[in-house]
């Protein structure tokens, strides 16, 4: 058995005797939900469905702020359905960001890899396996999904937007030149151990908090590797950008560049 | 794959890049080694443009995005005002 292979070889570096056979992996998947009435069950469905195929040891926490429309009994409804090792309730009470949210997930998360995505289905699960693939091959602390390489990209956006985030991205790579070629994606996969040291050093908000953590990352010298993703913009629910959000963006893009 | 529309308008880009990067790049390195007398000197405007333009396109540049983030962030100001 491979365990005992590795206590029995105690030349072996440190780092080798972290790492775990593939059966003994576990990934959480962490999903902070608002209002996620509709798309719930059908992500929660598409999650079990690829890690069940690809026979994946998973849980997936699912941090409910409190929805006033019923996010939360859904939540528990699958909970019965799909059993409470597997699909994991921890709720609060009100909106309290992102960040905080995925401490929180942290806390009851009993894998040793953490899988950050959105639970409105514009992140589809099917890419789990191939991230999960990715790391392994490189041996990868983070592994994020790319919008802007290889067969990335997005579905359901119009010129306008794919314009604006095109340039946005360039401005980034410019002024950040952070090895990443997606910064604001949120579609991710990062060892346990590295996302609770990225968010203790991490100080801000939105978009711009997933962007801090890529450029931190770089900071500390963890290895990240990409896997194109397809994004798809909102099936159900309103998604705009603003002139407000395009702004805020280049107030977060320069503190960034003045502080790191 | 982009729609329609779209990749027509990403062409459309990509070609008006080319031609004026050729433009540019003909203007200011070859024509300087080109006998004054020839007559491909009538297509280009005297050299001082060479720079003026660039120069003046940059400082309209940083304008527009001055301007768009002042009206900005007035209206947040506004909205924050009214919501008060």
């Amino acid at each position: 058995m491979a365990s005992l292979e590795v206590s029995r070889s105690p030349r072996r570096s440190r780092r080798e005797l972290e790492v775990r056979s593939p059966r003994q992996n576990k990934y959480s998947v962490l999903l902070p939900t608002y209002n996620e009435r509709e798309n719930l069950p059908l992500i929660v469905w598409l999650l079990v469905k690829s890690f069940s195929e690809s026979g994946i040891n998973y849980e997936i926490i699912i941090i409910d702020d409190g929805s006033p429309d019923g996010t939360r009994d859904v939540a528990e409804q699958l909970e019965k359905i799909y059993g409470s090792d597997r699909i994991l309730l921890r709720p609060r009470e009100k909106k309290l960001g992102l960040g905080t949210a995925y401490i929180h997930g942290m806390k009851h998360a009993t894998g040793n890899y953490i899988i950050i995505m959105d639970a409105d289905l514009s992140h589809h699960p099917k890419f789990i396996p191939e991230f999960i693939r990715k790391q392994k091959e490189g041996n990868f602390d983070i592994v994020s999904g790319t919008r802007y390489k290889g067969n990335g990209g997005v579905y359901g956006w119009d010129l306008k937007r794919k314009i604006i985030s095109r340039g946005a991205n360039f401005l980034t790579q410019i002024l950040l030149r952070p090895g990443a070629s997606d910064l604001t994606g949120s579609f991710r996969l990062y060892r346990k151990e590295v996302l609770e040291k990225l968010i203790e050093k991490c100080v801000s908000k939105g978009y711009v908090f997933q962007m801090e953590m890529i450029v931190r990352a770089r900071q500390l010298n963890y290895t990240i590797g990409e896997v194109p993703i397809s994004f798809v913009d909102r099936v159900y629910g309103e998604s705009k950008l603003g002139g407000n959000e395009i702004v805020s963006f280049l107030k977060g893009l320069l503190t960034l560049f003045a502080t790191t | 794959m982009a729609t329609g529309t779209d990749q027509v308008v990403g062409l459309g880009l990509v070609a008006v890049s080319l031609i004026i990067f050729t433009y540019y790049t003909a203007w200011v390195i070859l024509l300087p080694f080109i006998d004054s007398q020839h007559v491909i000197h009538k297509y280009f405007l005297p050299r001082a443009y060479a720079v003026a333009i660039p120069l003046a396109a940059g400082l309209l540049l940083l304008l527009f995005v001055g301007l768009f983030i002042s009206y900005v962030m007035l209206k947040t100001k506004r909205v924050t005002k009214k919501a008060q």
